[in-house]
């Protein structure tokens, strides 16, 4: 999801079953029927390039092949961890997917319940069913901070334009903050600056329509 | 029905509450009331007062209930204790199960439950006040809460009933019509395509009077599902 659908003109609120007046090629968020597309869920339609999606408002997290989010850990196993990621299904993070040497039965050493780690989503299947891999790049266990839960529609907000929002976030608060894209956002740093980027991150999850949302957040942040 | 009374529930084309034989009651429709749950809704209809909540999708437990190729809805529609006269035992009853069972069939029908295999959907309804009409109302706070928690549905449904009172058939019954009157059709439809997703009749009607309750209560719901297409662009702001 980028930021420039808000310059769009053609962004309009649909309400599922609305019939979408359009040539284009039906997208995310649609269904066909009688050879005509509606709206499935409740959203902005955008038509562009021949496309027409639905980016719906609210919504569990999706998850795709190569997003990079944050999972926490919700059920162990004696070769696997189970890991919450805001989706539909817990996800699978299997022992050899984790770079550790792990005993059999003793996962919980590694990874306990609660645990957070920064991760790459490696396989979707048809079923629904997901894995995760920390043997990607800077996937790895996050020590200390604090996990903010908010839409994962919303996580492009958060990031602003060319990551404008979360660039002035981390200066201004002297915190790093890791975004998944599942709307799970890791924040560390001294007590009170995480507390102060919370309310941040919290209000655009709550205001992410408002207009002059970076300004706000700015004028937020200089108290 | 049951309750015999001389009470002359409808007097020169008027009802006791003053409506119309053609006229619903007061239906006030709010979405997104709840932090806690992914969708939810509270519905003011006459005087019941209902909340709706949704979760999901996400894991269908238990386990022997899921289904490999498709996502399963499970309502449950409770009664609160001091939702009517009488302090109601709380809990599942009969009355309440028949009642979740029939709005989970009527919402596999509009949710796109192809779309998650093994999941479930779960709308709990929880009718806080009730005069009446309580289960096409918690049908309607469902839908939105549905609608609210960005779940995939081909429509919103909207439920209303009709009925007779005095030999007069009558849209949305009040608990006055509803208890001494002479029928009660539920029904709830596909409004984009007119499919009939929940139909119950209690009490008698002649094939005439069947029709012209149908048309009514066909009425009703079209008129509902403005009401809850409106509560659902108030919240997320309308056009832009």
């Amino acid at each position: 999801m980028s930021e420039e659908s808000s310059s769009e003109s053609a962004r309009k609120l649909v309400l599922p079953g609305d019939l979408m007046e359009t040539k284009s090629k039906p997208g995310r968020g649609i269904f066909r029927k009688d050879g005509r597309v509606h709206a499935s869920v409740v959203g902005h339609s955008i038509d562009k390039s021949g496309y027409i999606n639905v980016n719906g408002i609210k919504g569990r997290y999706n998850p795709k092949t190569g997003d990079k989010v944050i999972a926490v850990c919700a059920e162990t196993g004696p070769s696997v961890w189970r890991m919450d990621i805001g989706a539909s299904f817990n996800s699978t993070l299997h022992h050899s997917e984790s770079g550790w040497k792990v005993p059999f039965g003793d996962t919980a050493r590694f990874l306990a319940i609660g645990d957070a780690v920064w991760a790459e989503i490696f396989m979707v299947d048809a079923a629904g069913s997901h894995q995760i891999s920390l043997k990607k790049d800077d996937c790895r266990k996050l020590y200390s901070g604090t996990i903010v839960r908010i839409n994962p529609t919303n996580v492009s907000r958060v990031i602003g334009k060319q990551g404008s929002m979360i660039t002035a976030i981390r200066e201004k608060t002297q915190t790093r903050i890791q975004i998944g894209q599942n709307g799970y956002i890791w924040i560390d740093g001294k007590g009170d600056d995480i507390s102060r980027a919370q309310e941040a991150v919290e209000m655009i999850n709550k205001e992410s329509t408002s207009k002059g949302l970076t300004k706000k957040i700015e004028k937020l942040l200089e108290k | 029905m049951a309750g015999q009374t001389d009470m002359e529930l409808i007097k020169n084309g008027v009802r006791l509450d003053g409506r119309k034989p053609d006229e619903l009651r007061e239906v006030k429709i709010v979405a997104g009331v709840l932090d806690n749950a992914d969708g939810s809704c509270y519905l003011e209809w006459g005087n019941n007062k209902i909340y709706a909540g949704v979760f999901g999708p996400m894991e269908c437990h238990p386990r022997h209930k899921q289904k490999a190729d498709r996502a399963i809805v499970q309502a449950r529609y409770t009664m609160a204790p001091f939702s009517v006269n009488d302090r109601k035992r709380p809990g599942l009853d009969r009355r309440s199960s028949e009642i979740s069972y029939i709005v989970s069939q009527a919402f596999e029908k509009v949710v796109m439950v192809e779309e998650f295999p093994k999941a479930s959907i779960r709308v709990d309804m929880q009718v806080v006040e009730a005069h009446a009409g309580t289960r096409c109302a918690a049908m309607t706070a469902a839908s939105v809460a549905l609608a609210d928690a960005g779940i995939p549905m081909r429509d919103m449904i909207p439920a209303c009933a009709s009925g007779k009172v005095n030999d007069i058939v009558v849209l949305d019954l009040n608990k006055e019509e509803d208890n001494y009157g002479q029928a009660d059709l539920p029904l709830a439809i596909i409004p984009s395509t007119g499919e009939v997703v929940l139909l119950q009749l209690d009490g008698h009607l002649t094939p005439d009077q069947f029709e012209e309750a149908m048309d009514l209560a066909t009425n009703g719901c079209m008129d509902l599902y403005e009401k809850m297409r409106a509560a659902l662009e108030n919240r997320y702001g309308g056009s832009k």
